[in-house]
């Protein structure tokens, strides 16, 4: 049981009338949102396809999968069967209604950027993001024993354990830090808007995650890298919960050349994580999606957002900010640093 | 005479566990230290299935060279493992797993050579439901040794032995190492005695009696794939899904066969070289998944394939929760 | 220990791969540590490729391709430049040695630049030693 109270809570009422609004007058014909689930801290992503069932919806600081990812596929089902090659006229198709917060909306542009999604059948509902709670950090803070309940207000989590004793912990603290250090919580593209406006972030911060790394050595860096993803056990969570991530053959899946292999050997599974992290190089919108699902705690996100980072310096570029521009890798400039004079130098700056 | 029942402080033991000689591949619980509820990290299933696991090595030789070295066979470990700390469910699913691995060496080779000392839940936690799938938080079946706490002593642990095996391992490696106490065996026995889990034959009797096709066709399907994101976690942490693939790897003039794991979340698992998918969709690759553990395997092997640990429950990032699929099968069943 | 490095030189057809032809005819020195292999241009090449080499024992990689703005294709090394600039960062960002990547651009009539590039790679990665981190062994 998840209950909300504050902010959250008329975001969440908002929501509800909204997307019932916008199904039962036949603007959209499913909705992608969240509902709740059988354990508290884990909502569940849902697409709603009726009006009464509306209700279902729930907003609050544990929605931490980005649902774009569900975007193409739900905007797919709802086409009607056609022949190869057979032209629709898109407006004449069933449109989708979303909810996002400012990375899920950037993910949305990047869809659009790169021609999977129609951006005129989406309609998309825009709540600023408050921030998500980690996964993994709510867990430490329980110290091993199950939340069975939650209550959240504005700014605190508070957690009924088993045996009736309860615990209180104040949100902020165990908010993500890829949303604490958010440059964009609220959407970048939206068809309306409901709850307050976004409050400010510690941008300044932004990349001191990357830094801590970037100033050990490369042997340290090294150290650091197989250490920290030795436990993956290539379950391939972070890519598919990644709405990046829709080739629908993965690299991981050739086996003629086998780009990777297919154990948890060390070779293969750091190989794994390093070309993941580059086929989202100037895409990533730092959502924590890939982070959040990860069921051993890998911080892969972490080689994304280096990525974010050389983006920025480099080309300064942000992924996902406008709906006009081109993919990064699929463009490029004449004036473009020269990589052939250019050297990343000891500590990757 | 052998001795085969002890009590024993905790601590003493895991100093006892660390003692043992270097014929044993010793893997302990963290939750015999912690005495955290709760079936813990999933040493069983990484012991049972190595990833990679080997099935042999091959090289290309020159035309002189000896027939038998072009291809070889991984030497099978002779050292006992013994899996310290496992929980009831876990070692149910070593039992499940065999029935579908009935023939395969490699497996049987681990599993012979290796000592399961169970660990009775003294608590269950909320997503646990050994119960619903025919088990129970006290079965001892499946354990070569059985260790539960003591009520009221948090310090103490009572150890016994219940197969040859496992009698064999406590009285003659693991006994002198420790204080053997009397009056244990009558203990455990009296307390085992009066913890008996209730035993849900109902579940299992009413999938076995359903129509197939009627499952398959339920229209929960449909709402349930919504949210799936087709990762490989419910099937990567469930200690009773065992499906691998096979490739063979090469570095330059050498080369090895290896079998890691699969799942059925993936697209790839049902891929066809033409490209043609039978399981095509997200939905038919939900549907496996639980059709596999809760009617197709009963209808071949007599038993769920699910220990109930909850696993798949906790770790799923989207909340697809088995337990609600069993209640939505046998009400289809029912109906 | 008699090791020697080992080098995947992927040199783009229309100019780098020539240029080492031009050093070859015109017998300029230059060690046998560099394995060159033709790609068609300086765009075709992917990190998936970069990291196979490294994962089946090279011991560094060198891609070149003709300068920016002589690209046969017109705009191959200009979509590359930005993708590989990229790809390095986050190499070694996880811990990949500095010099074990490197990037050139070297025309058809750059024998003696080619000749160059192949002595300072090679005895820069000498000096590195053999590649141990990303390299699959079994
Ligand atoms: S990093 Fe985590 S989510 Fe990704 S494959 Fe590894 S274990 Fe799975
Ligand atoms: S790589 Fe991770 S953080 Fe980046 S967009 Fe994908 S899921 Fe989000
Ligand atoms: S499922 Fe049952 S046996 Fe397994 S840990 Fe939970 S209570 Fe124990
Ligand atoms: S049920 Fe959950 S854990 Fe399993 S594949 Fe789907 S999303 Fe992943
Ligand atoms: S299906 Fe889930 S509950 Fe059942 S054995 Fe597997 S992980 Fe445990
Ligand atoms: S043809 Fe030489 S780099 Fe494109």
């Amino acid at each position: 049981m998840l209950e909300v109270t504050g902010q959250h809570r008329e975001c969440q009422e908002q929501l509800r009338k909204r997307a019932r609004d916008l199904l039962a007058s036949g603007e959209i014909a499913a909705f992608i949102g969240y509902g709740n689930g059988s354990l508290p801290w884990v909502p569940r992503p849902i697409v709603v396809r009726s009006p009464e069932e509306a209700d279902r919806l729930v907003w609050n600081s544990f929605l931490t999968l980005n649902l774009a990812n569900y975007l193409p596929g739900v905007l797919k089902e709802l086409e009607p069967p056609r022949r190869r090659g057979e032209q629709v006229d898109p407006s004449t198709l069933p449109r989708v209604g979303i909810v996002a917060t400012g990375c899920w909306s950037r993910n949305i542009v990047i869809q659009v950027q790169e021609n999977q999604v129609d951006r005129s059948r989406v309609h998309i509902i825009g709540i600023s993001s408050r921030g998500m709670i980690s996964r993994h950090s709510f867990k430490q803070a329980l110290g091993g024993k199950e939340a069975l309940k939650i209550v959240e207000n504005d700014h605190e989590i508070e957690v009924t354990l088993s045996h009736g004793e309860t615990m209180v912990l104040s949100r902020w603290e165990y908010v993500r830090p890829n949303c604490k250090t958010c440059i964009h919580p609220g959407p970048v593209v939206s068809d309306e808007t409901i709850g307050p406006p976004p409050g400010r972030r510690l941008v300044d911060e932004r990349f001191r995650e990357i830094e801590e790394v970037e100033a050990k050595d490369s042997q340290g860096r090294w150290e650091w890298f197989e250490e920290a993803f030795k436990d993956c056990i290539r379950c391939y969570a972070c890519r598919n919960a990644c709405p990046l991530c829709y080739c629908p053959t993965c690299f991981v899946d050739d086996s003629r050349p086998q780009w990777v292999g297919k154990s948890i050997e060390t070779p293969d599974a750091l190989t794994f994580h390093i070309l993941r992290a580059y086929h989202c190089a100037g895409r990533c919108t730092d959502c924590g999606a890939c982070e959040s699902v990860c069921p051993v705690g890998i911080p892969m996100r972490l080689l994304t957002k280096k990525l974010i980072k050389e983006a920025q310096m480099l080309f300064d570029w942000e992924p996902g900010m406008s709906l006009e521009e081109a993919p990064l890798l699929g463009s490029f400039s004449p004036d473009d640093p020269d990589i052939a004079i250019l050297k990343g130098g000891e500590k990757g700056t | 005479m052998r001795y085969s029942a002890y009590r024993i402080d905790r601590a003493r033991l895991i100093e006892a566990i660390n003692m043992l000689g270097p014929g044993f591949d010793v893997r302990v619980a963290p939750h015999l230290e912690t005495g955290e509820s709760g079936p813990g990290e999933n040493m069983v299933k990484t012991f049972m299935f190595p990833q990679p696991e080997v099935l042999f090595t091959f090289k290309k030789a020159p035309p002189t060279a000896d027939d038998v070295d072009l291809l070889r066979e991984p030497s099978l470990p002779h050292t006992t493992t013994l899996l310290f700390g496992i929980r009831p469910c876990d070692a149910r699913s070593i039992h499940l797993n065999g029935l579908a691995y009935e023939e395969d060496t490699y497996f049987w080779h681990r599993i012979e050579g290796a000592i399961i000392v169970g660990y009775l839940c003294k608590t269950v936690l909320s997503t646990c439901f050994c119960q619903r799938v025919g088990s129970g938080p006290d079965d001892t079946r499946y354990m070569d040794v059985v260790m539960m706490d003591v009520e009221g002593d948090h310090d103490a642990l009572l150890l016994h032995g219940i197969t040859e095996k496992g009698m064999i391992f406590l009285s003659q490696e693991l006994g002198p190492l420790l204080i053997k106490c009397g009056g244990a065996k009558e203990e455990i026995e009296q307390s085992l005695g009066s913890r008996q889990y209730p035993k849900d034959t109902n579940t299992l009797d009413t999938l076995l009696s359903s129509d197939l096709m009627a499952l398959y066709n339920a229209p929960f399907w449909d709402q349930l794939k919504d949210g799936c994101l087709n990762c490989g976690i419910c099937t990567f942490r469930c200690p009773t899904c065992y499906c691998f693939d096979i490739q063979d790897e090469t570095l330059g003039a050498k080369g090895r066969r290896i079998r890691y794991w699969d799942s059925c979340m993936f697209p790839l698992f049902t891929q066809h070289a033409s490209g043609h998918n039978p399981r095509g969709g997200k939905i038919f690759r939900v549907r496996n998944r639980f059709m596999h553990k809760l009617k197709y395997f009963p209808d071949r092997f007599g038993a769920i394939s699910c220990v109930g640990c909850g696993r798949c429950v906790r770790d799923c990032p989207v909340n697809i929760d088995i337990r609600e699929v069993l209640d939505n099968l046998l009400e289809v069943a029912r109906s | 220990m008699n090791w020697e490095p080992k080098i995947i030189a992927f040199l783009c057809n229309w100019c780098s791969y020539a240029g080492a032809d031009l050093a070859g005819v015109s017998r300029l020195q230059y060690p046998p540590n560099i394995r060159i292999i033709k790609v068609p241009c300086s765009g075709r090449i992917s990190p998936n490729i970069i990291l196979d080499a490294f994962l089946k024992g090279a011991d560094g990689v060198w891609v070149s391709g003709c300068h920016p703005g002589d690209c046969h294709y017109i705009s191959g090394n200009l979509y590359a430049r930005r993708r590989l600039v990229l790809f390095e960062r986050l190499m070694e960002f996880v811990g990949l040695e500095p010099g074990r990547l490197e990037f050139s651009w070297i025309s058809a009539s750059e024998g003696e630049q080619f000749a160059a590039k192949a002595k300072e790679v090679t005895e820069r990665i000498r000096v590195l030693g053999p590649n141990t981190r990303l390299r699959k062994v079994f």
